[in-house]
């Protein structure tokens, strides 16, 4: 009886407290490499010809606005950084959501679309364990900002929707006209029985105007 | 507890050692038990995370 208790006290230690430890650690490192990943991107984008939100305007600005593409990250690298100023949650976000990338970090589905570009990009995180980083994504409010840093600039999400959905809800990481962010994490807390889903659209940021033109375009020709 | 500490040999701070020594290496090797319990508590929160159909890919 005494060595069951000592077992679960253990287990609870170690999936509370012990598996924050690495993670913490993982965040701090990559927190100070983010400067130099964005850096070494932008290079990578400049030297592929492909324009840079940087670079001086070069063409009269009634034309089609620019798309600004994001390098394509290293798999298991970190690569962004996620903001919700309402429940002061700041955290580096990795490339791909296997289970040792989701051990740093919020984790990028790499075959969803980047964030701040068109489509729908899908980050997923821990709720209870390795540094919880989607512990209060409850306290989210429809209306709500998030913004998510990469190389080509800081990208600004409104809340549209928040869901609760079975984990085999597949449906909530397609493809979706404009460019969204889609925010998964367990639910309720303590348990993996359910998702917890945040869908937020693109409102400010280098591919808002583009994004808000092919709105348009489509729109008109429908 | 007691019983284990009387079966070790050596002096008492010995025996502590000894004792310390054991409850650190059944933790090591708890851990990956510990690892699959938590999924039960918090898998990462991917969506279609309940099949693995090859390398990066889940359904």
């Amino acid at each position: 009886m005494i060595w069951a208790g000592v077992l679960i006290f253990a287990f609870l230690a170690y999936q509370l407290f012990g598996t924050s430890i690495g993670t913490n650690r993982a965040q701090n490192e990559a927190e100070q490499q983010l400067d130099t990943i964005f850096e070494s991107a932008i290079e990578e984008l400049e030297a592929s010809g492909v324009p840079v939100p940087t670079d001086p305007p070069l063409v009269p600005t009634d034309v089609a606005p620019t798309l600004f593409p994001e390098a394509i990250p290293v798999a298991g690298q970190p690569f962004a950084r996620i903001l919700i100023p309402s429940i002061e949650m700041d955290h580096v976000v990795w490339e791909g959501v296997e289970r040792e990338d989701l051990k740093n970090g919020p984790g990028h589905m790499p075959w969803t679309a980047l964030p701040g570009q068109p489509g729908n990009a899908v980050i997923s995180g821990h709720r209870t364990t390795y540094g919880a980083p989607f512990f209060s994504l409850d306290e989210v409010k429809v209306g709500d900002s998030i913004t998510m840093e990469t190389a080509t600039g800081s990208h600004v999400y409104e809340v549209r929707e928040i869901l609760i959905v079975d984990p085999t809800a597949v449906e909530v990481t397609e493809f979706r006209e404009g460019a969204w962010l889609t925010l998964t994490t367990c639910h309720p807390v303590y348990s993996a029985a359910l998702r917890l889903v945040i869908h937020a659209e693109l409102i400010e940021g280098p591919n808002f105007d583009f994004v808000q033109h092919q709105a348009e375009s489509v729109e008109a020709s429908s | 507890m007691r019983k284990l500490y009387e079966r070790l040999p050596g002096p008492a701070p010995v025996r502590v050692l000894i004792l310390v020594v054991m409850a650190v290496v059944a933790f090591v090797l708890l851990i990956p038990l510990f690892e699959w319990a938590g999924t039960f508590l918090d898998d990462g929160g991917v969506i279609g995370a309940l099949v693995d159909v090859g390398p990066g890919l889940r359904i």
